[in-house]
């Protein structure tokens, strides 16, 4: 460089670039940034020269602007696991971090008046719930209904175009190392095919700073311990369901949020989800379960958040929402129309099945077999039914299906019954 | 599973709940991204293949130079410092520029990049970590190939019309330059694959920036075609490895700050949208 002819010109040149460099630097150790994280600027103001200092000026640095104060540094008290497992009011308190929220109030995931729109659609609209400890929350709607979006978004994925989803009290975003504080399973086939399920969870691990150990631990605990260095391409199905929830429990969170994990399981597998469910809310955590099937969340969820078209339908406890459905007795006998008449003048209700069989509304199974026997008809059969959840979460979605086959589908007439 | 194994086996003592550092945060991101990129197979494979294939054609390139008939008189007519890189320039550069696309577009196109940024909310910090990573393996892959090349280049040259040493003037630049170029190449892969996510299109503009655009350069009539051209990577990067510039390239120092720019820009422009875009 001294043989350089441009030398002198390029030798203060070059102090006054260093200057400016270090002027970056001094500022950029105090100011808030955005974009990048502060090592990121300083990499980019020390080896692109002069356009990584002014980069970071226009780009990096947030410039104090009036009325948007600077939210306090999160000062998060040191929960303990044991602590945590301890009782769940406590992992309730892991989770919020911030004492926004009394220990009282156990709302761990809320979204509040959540609207989201791509374009012309609405995906998500003017949506509102909370999700408590302890319990199974089944998230249900029809495809296409919200639920995913409303996950991605829970999930700091997309941004909302208006309203609030909080957990803990806090945006996902504002979370150090999410995983400890929320597992999450959004799409199960979403690996790295060519990567090995090992090095799959490692990476996902040391991203927040979790030990190799925990890895081995969560693949044992999900049975995949034999196939760890198989790559994740060549998974069935089933197997990788049980590589997104190991994903999931990396960190042991207190909340799990998981998209459809049943989609597409064998029996076996169903069950197997169901019962870590199940095991895992009677631990105390907080858990929010989408899916499109009714009778799968019957038989896991405690309690039911519905929506369709992006719009809440209901959020009910499971038992409630089971009792509210409609119910009526079937009653078959050789002298039906005889019957029939009979009991229409009782004032009950009397449709017709398909076998001869008589469905009968407005009169329990008792009363109907009384009056059988007090004018002498023969009863074959007499039962009363609940109509099961599946006809009812039909019924409640069935006005707000936005795909559906044409109007020969059965549930065409009770989405009509609804209007 | 019952739920008393769960509790033996899902609440072990977990590292108590603090917030990490920045410098933490940044070498747990670092590691994250390492992790991934040398457990694709697929990468290592390519990397094998593109370094076998440059070596044997710098061998294949320097024979020819060797015996290329009244060389010897004119040692003007042949560039033996460019000439090192001949090969280098295409098969290494290519490929690794391919691979660093795919850092981001493969996790687009799986889904992957929803758990990535689930796990690392801060998606400058993924930028980063994945450029540093990417970047730093492509330094460390390109000054040793461009190393080989050189001495390689040179000892089969000695037979002929003599080699040169590394203290021979520009020598050493030219090496560590052109090592330099690799990284530079493959950060704008990194970051054309965060600003466009599809792999085909990704990699159509990395290769335009990385290649199209001098070729176009040169379509231009005279003298545009030096006047724009320089400030292309291809033309940088041969202002940086040739013992005999022509006229009108900008100067090894100038060069390399279109080396730093045009990769710079990328991952700024990367940076500017993945912030603001949903995933």
């Amino acid at each position: 460089m001294t043989h350089h002819p441009g030398g002198a010109v390029l030798l203060p040149l070059l102090a006054v670039a260093a200057a400016f460099v270090v002027g970056c630097l001094v500022d950029l150790s105090r100011a808030r940034v955005r974009n990048l994280p502060k090592w990121g600027w300083a990499v980019i103001i020390c080896i692109t020269i002069p356009w990584g200092g002014l980069a970071y000026l226009i780009l990096g640095r947030e410039w104090a602007r009036p009325g948007l104060s600077a939210p306090p540094p999160p000062t998060v008290p040191g929960v303990t696991a044991s602590a945590a497992s301890a009782a769940s009011a406590a992992s309730v308190t892991s989770v919020t971090s911030v004492p926004r929220r009394a220990v009282t109030d156990p709302v761990v995931i809320e979204v509040d008046r959540l609207t989201k729109r791509f374009g012309s659609v609405t995906a998500v609209d003017d949506l509102s719930f909370a999700v408590r400890p302890g319990t199974v929350t089944g998230f249900l709607g029809p495809n296409g209904a919200g639920k995913s979006t409303t996950l991605r978004v829970i999930l700091g994925l997309d941004a909302p175009s208006s309203g609030t989803a909080l957990v803990g009290g806090r945006r996902y975003q504002e979370f150090a190392r999410p995983l400890h504080e929320v597992g999450s399973l959004l799409d199960a086939t979403a690996l790295p095919a060519g990567r090995a399920a090992w090095f799959h969870l490692l990476a996902l691990a040391q991203s927040n700073g979790i030990g190799k150990r925990r890895v081995m631990e969560v693949l044992e605990l999900t049975g995949l311990e034999t196939v760890a260095d198989r790559r994740t391409g060549e998974f069935s199905l089933g197997m990788k369901q049980r590589l997104g929830i190991a994903a999931a429990l990396l960190a042991d969170p207190p909340v799990l949020l998981l998209d459809e994990p049943v989609n597409g399981l064998d029996p076996e597998g169903i069950r197997w989800i169901r019962q870590l469910l199940r095991a895992m809310a009677a631990d105390g955590r907080t858990i929010l379960v989408s899916s499109h099937l009714m009778s799968e969340m019957a038989q896991t969820a405690d309690h039911l958040i519905i929506i369709g078209r992006g719009r809440l339908l209901a959020d009910t406890s499971t038992a409630d929402f089971v009792s509210g459905t409609g119910q009526d007795v079937r009653v078959l006998s050789p002298r039906a129309g005889e019957l029939a008449s009979l009991l229409i003048a009782g004032g009950a209700a009397v449709t017709p099945e398909y076998d001869g069989g008589l469905a009968v509304t407005g009169m329990d199974a008792a009363a109907v077999g009384d009056l059988a026997v007090k004018y002498g008809i023969a009863v074959h059969e007499l039962m009363a039914r609940h109509a099961s959840l599946e006809e009812a979460y039909l019924a409640l979605t069935g006005v707000s299906t936005d795909y559906r086959a044409g109007s020969s589908l059965p549930d065409a007439p009770t989405a009509a019954a609804v209007r | 599973m019952t739920p008393a194994q769960l509790q033996a086996a899902g609440r072990p003592a977990l590292p108590q709940q603090t917030v990490p550092s920045r410098l933490v945060r940044a070498r747990d991101a670092l590691a994250s991204e390492w992790t991934k990129l040398r457990s694709l197979r697929s990468n290592r494979l390519t990397l094998a293949i593109a370094v076998v294939v440059t070596l044997v054609l710098t061998a294949v390139v320097a024979e020819t130079f060797a015996s290329a008939p009244g060389a010897g008189n004119h040692p003007a007519s042949i560039d033996r410092l460019a000439g090192s890189f001949l090969a280098y320039a295409e098969y290494t550069v290519l490929p690794v520029t391919v691979l660093s696309v795919l850092v981001f577009t493969s996790e687009y196109a799986s889904g992957l990049i929803r758990t990535t940024f689930s796990a690392v909310p801060r998606r400058g910090t993924v930028l980063a970590a994945k450029a540093a990573v990417t970047g730093a393996a492509a330094l460390v892959v390109g000054e040793v190939l461009a190393f080989a090349c050189f001495f390689l280049t040179q000892a089969i040259l000695s037979g002929g019309h003599g080699g040169l040493s590394l203290a021979h003037p520009g020598a050493l630049r030219a090496v560590l330059a052109a090592g330099f170029t690799l990284a530079a190449c493959a950060l704008v892969g990194v970051g054309a694959g965060a600003v466009i996510r599809h792999t085909a299109g990704a990699i159509a503009a990395a290769v335009t920036v990385v290649y199209l655009l001098a070729v176009l350069c040169l379509a231009l009539p005279a003298p545009w075609n030096i006047r724009l051209g320089r400030f292309t990577l291809p033309y940088a990067a041969y202002a940086e490895v040739t013992g005999h510039p022509p006229a009108g390239l900008l100067s090894p120092w100038l060069s390399l700050l279109v080396l730093i720019g045009w990769p710079a820009a990328a991952l700024l422009a990367a940076a500017a949208v993945l912030t603001r875009r949903d995933v």
